[in-house]
């Protein structure tokens, strides 16, 4: 549905795009997890036409997007990361409006400015200004005016900043909806959590690169850590620390503040052997957490940073 | 035409505010038009005073002094006492008193001493009377010096008092010389035109510039064709009802004497072609405005500098030809020059005729101008963003 092959974006000597390719088939939740200024929007809006690129060749549906591919706009819903809507119009003219965009007719476009209101639960704030909204309701009325034309292909970028979780988990339901309805998602976000949670796909960026794509178990599978255990222990010399270091499995360690976090590769038993180790040795211990790997790990095990540095 | 909807609904949000700059811009014009407006006054009517003329002298001189004056005043005969004198003046029986001394000729003619009066203190009417003694006395000095007699020259000054010259004003205005009142509301219309406009315009071209709205419409499936025509015809509906609300309120203020005007068609046209060039001229000023804050500062500025350069608060007369000079390069000017055309002319010729056609042309260039700057400042916006 989309092809993106190398694309290239500078803005002087800065790189924003460095080279991208994605492909992202009909059908899918895509997500483009990366940290802010890892490229996501710049891409995004190279991809709607709004920016000029230096290089490479974007299709969507198929064909070419240019600023006045009208035919393939029509079929593309955005969600922007600022809410763009009229301050002085009302929640239901904004909806209509950005309806008109797409749709003339009158009783059609009424049609699908209800069915969009039901959709985001917006009907008891029909003739409230966006300026008398919540972020949550205003983040609501954006993504009511992005998909209200019933697009094929919704981009949405970072729908859910400062957005409280309430509001976050009603939008994310709405999105996959959505999907199960027919429509292709492009998803942007910083949030791993969000992207893990709907996305079928993801493309992980940073410095307009994409570093991986896959599922999310295809990304977790690709890193080398299969587990993280998190303990609360005082007192760890080195000669502690160097012997939990030997333990079979383990590759990273980090002994700070008092917490004692281990990372693993996946086998059997890394819990109960590390464990062992500390009671072998008299060593008191709080509370311990295991956690499968995340996307942070993947990010993290990729670029050496987190996702949120 | 959805675009175009949201335009017009936007404005109906500021209705208000347009409202309430009309009816504060009407009001304060209307009023200034009435203060600036000459007044029907008779030109001059003479007064007659209460005097007295004590003659001292009892020469012809004296007497034709007294018969002049009385030619003009009625003279009260009061007992020439000094204290009777002041008090028939403090209770205003009489305002002027004047003394004519012994050896009247010899002292006021020839040696050209003052004549002795006395008058209400601070009264400004014992001017008149000293004016008169002033004519009267240069009279006789000049008929006399002329050949007359003392006697004679009296006489013939006595005589040509009561006349009054015949003066007619060529009425080149068709208002008896004077500029119709309805001139001075077309001519202060430039201010309540471009201050109704830029304002209302501005404020609702926020809303479309800015940055994430203008963004999401450049993703939609409507051509940026469609979205400025679109924008085109909402400023054109906006102008011509306010066109139209001017001309109407002009129309109410001034009733007959206005819509009998023969010229009413120049004025209108000449209106007319002002609000295109305020519509420019608010295109122009919100391709540039970000905020809410600057629009209220800026449209003050530009809509008083440029009244007050062009003559729309001052006649363009009472300026400077420095300032006129300035004014040239501003349109409202050729606004007012084509104003004072048609306001200071009964009939137009075919001169004055080509000099209104070049004001309206002029006009229409500065819009043209205008729009195309502001054109080339978004397109160079809209690349720099890309």
């Amino acid at each position: 549905m989309i092809h993106i092959e190398n694309l290239v974006k500078r803005y002087g000597s800065f790189v924003a795009l460095d080279h991208l390719n994605l492909d992202i088939q009909e059908g899918e939740v895509f997500g483009l997890l990366g940290p802010n200024g890892s490229g996501k929007t710049t891409a995004i809006n190279c991809l709607l036409a709004l920016l000029k690129y230096d290089k490479g060749n974007i299709t969507v549906f198929g064909r070419q997007m240019h600023p006045d591919s009208y035919d393939l706009k029509k079929d593309i819903g955005v969600v922007m990361q600022n809410v763009a809507v009229f301050e002085q119009m009302t929640v239901r003219e904004n909806i209509d409006y950005f309806c008109g965009l797409y749709v003339r007719d009158r009783n059609e476009r009424q049609k699908l400015v209800d069915e969009a209101i039901r959709f985001t639960g917006l009907e008891d704030y029909l003739k409230m200004r966006p300026k008398k909204l919540s972020g949550g309701l205003l983040r609501r009325l954006n993504i009511a005016c992005g998909i209200v034309h019933k697009p094929r292909l919704i981009i949405m970028d970072e729908p859910t900043v400062a957005v409280d979780p309430q509001s976050r988990n009603r939008i994310l339901e709405g999105i996959l909806e959505l999907n199960r309805q027919g429509s292709t998602i492009i998803y942007t976000s910083h949030y791993m959590e969000e992207v893990e949670q709907i996305c079928s796909r993801i493309a992980i960026i940073d410095h307009g690169q994409v570093l991986a794509t896959g599922t999310t178990e295809e990304l977790k599978s690709m890193i080398k850590t299969g587990e993280t255990i998190t303990i609360e222990t005082i007192h760890l010399g080195e000669n502690e620390l160097d012997g939990i270091q030997k333990l079979p499995h383990v590759f990273d360690l980090t002994y700070e503040d008092q917490v004692l976090k281990l990372r693993l590769s996946s086998a059997k038993h890394n819990l109960i052997r590390i464990l062992n180790y500390l009671q072998e040795h008299d060593i008191a211990f709080g509370r311990v957490f295991s956690e499968l790997p995340t996307l942070n790990d993947v990010f993290l095990e990729i670029t050496g940073k987190e996702l949120r540095d | 035409m959805i675009v175009f909807k949201g335009f017009l609904t936007i404005t109906k949000r500021n209705l208000h505010m347009v409202f309430l700059y009309i009816v504060i811009f009407l009001t304060i014009s209307i009023a200034t038009q009435k203060l600036l407006e000459p007044q029907n006054s008779v030109s001059f009517k003479p007064e007659s005073l209460n005097i007295t003329v004590i003659d001292r002298d009892g020469g012809e001189l004296a007497k034709g002094l007294a018969s002049y004056l009385a030619s003009y005043h009625t003279i009260k005969d009061i007992p020439d006492d000094k204290s009777i004198l002041q008090d028939r003046l403090f209770y205003r029986e009489v305002y002027y008193i004047a003394t004519i001394p012994e050896n009247f000729e010899e002292k006021c003619l020839k040696n050209k001493e003052t004549l002795p009066v006395t008058k209400i203190p601070g009264g400004s009417s014992g001017f008149y009377v000293d004016q008169q003694i002033d004519t009267f006395l240069n009279g006789v000095r000049i008929l006399n010096a002329g050949g007359f007699s003392v006697k004679d020259a009296a006489a013939q000054i006595i005589k040509n008092a009561g006349e009054i010259p015949d003066v007619t004003l060529i009425d080149k205005t068709g208002h008896g010389g004077d500029i119709p009142g309805h001139a001075f509301m077309y001519q202060y219309m430039p201010y309540i035109i471009i201050s109704i406009l830029c304002y209302t315009l501005s404020y609702i071209m926020l809303e479309f510039n800015r940055p994430d709205v203008k963004k999401r419409m450049q993703c939609s499936a409507l051509s940026a064709r469609t979205l400025n025509l679109q924008l085109f015809l909402g400023y054109a509906v906006i102008g011509l009802v306010i066109w139209f609300i001017c001309a109407l309120m002009a129309a109410i203020v001034y009733g007959k004497e206005l819509l009998t005007d023969p010229h009413l068609p120049y004025y209108l046209i000449n209106s007319f072609v002002l609000t295109i060039v305020a519509l420019a001229i608010s295109f122009f000023v919100s391709s540039f405005l970000k905020s809410d804050e600057l629009v209220s500062a800026v449209v003050n500025v530009l809509t008083l500098g440029m009244s007050f350069l062009c003559g729309v608060f001052v006649s363009l007369e009472i300026l400077g030809k420095g300032v006129r000079t300035v004014a040239h390069f501003l349109p409202v000017y050729w606004y007012e020059v084509n104003n004072n055309l048609i306001a200071g002319n009964r009939t137009l010729s075919s001169s004055q005729m080509t000099e209104l056609c070049q004001g309206l042309i002029i006009q229409l260039l500065f819009a043209a101008a205008l729009l195309g700057t502001a054109l080339v400042f978004r397109r160079n916006q809209a690349q720099s963003e890309g």
